[in-house]
């Protein structure tokens, strides 16, 4: 077999650069199999699982941010470097 | 007032969902929770094999994860069996010190400079140098492609765990409004 062939679901997606991206779908699958057991109304359930994606992905993003503030901006002005 | 309480148990129906996913809410007579189930839970799975390849359905190598996996039932045990079968072969174990004289003989995934050989002889895989062109069945994934696929499949397993639970003890999750005997307490 060449090494040059790609095969779906046997070798692995170059997402290398956009790997962050993935929360996405991963979000969706999540929420698709949770909503499945606990809506009440399946009529309603597209609409709740794309609600509970929306809320995964912006609670990812708000952790990031806060993780990205806590290294940038707490973290250095608590303990600065000498010099900086 | 809301009630969770399980209607009854039903351990077949439990059964029927580790078989497969959604079965359980099938024989329970809610067809389209159960396509909802399967969907979810086979997309999350096949979903991460999609990103990270088969490599990421490993009982010998990432075994932790695996038990994860493996909540997902026979689909990911068949994966694992045709992963360990069919695409990896016996060849020396060179994450040891390359130098060192005498490498252990282990079965694992091939580097992309070699291809799987049948050793009539040992009757058995083998990992042998690949004539140009050639390689190795399947690419392994690494780093972040590598985890967040074994992740997808991981989570598939235990939102099926959330699943076989339901379909053993439902509680319709749901929040079943009770009007409470003699109206308000």
């Amino acid at each position: 077999m060449s090494v040059l062939a790609y095969t779906p679901f046997i070798d692995p997606i170059n997402a290398h650069s956009w790997w962050y991206l993935l929360i996405v779908p991963l979000a969706l699958g999540i929420s698709a199999a949770f909503k499945a057991v606990r809506c009440g109304d399946m009529r309603r359930y597209p609409r709740q699982v794309l609600m509970m994606t929306v809320q995964i992905v912006a609670g990812v993003v708000a952790l990031a941010a806060a993780s990205y503030a806590v290294l940038y901006w707490v973290i250095p002005y608590v303990t600065p470097m000498p010099g900086s | 007032m809301s009630d969770t309480t399980p209607e009854r148990i039903h351990p077949f129906a439990a059964l029927a969902a580790l078989a497969f996913p959604g079965a359980g809410h099938l024989m329970l007579g809610q067809p389209v929770r159960a396509a909802a189930a399967a969907v979810g839970v086979l997309g999350l799975f096949f979903g991460g094999m999609f990103v990270g390849g088969i490599d990421v359905v490993d009982s010998r190598e990432d075994q932790i994860w695996f038990y994860g996996e493996a909540l997902v039932g026979p689909v990911a045990l068949g994966v694992d069996y045709a992963h360990q079968h069919w695409f990896k072969a016996y060849g020396r174990d060179l994450r040891a010190d390359p130098s060192a004289a005498g490498h252990q003989i282990i079965l694992r995934s091939g580097y992309p400079d070699e291809h799987r050989v049948y050793d009539q002889a040992a009757k058995k895989w083998t990992w042998q140098p690949a004539p140009a062109g050639q390689g190795p069945p399947n690419v392994k994934s690494l780093a972040k492609v590598n985890e967040i696929g074994t992740l997808y499949c991981t989570l598939a397993g235990m939102m099926n765990l959330i699943i076989v639970l339901d379909a053993l003890m439902p509680t319709r999750g749901r929040r079943v409004v009770v009007e409470p005997a003699g109206g308000d307490a």
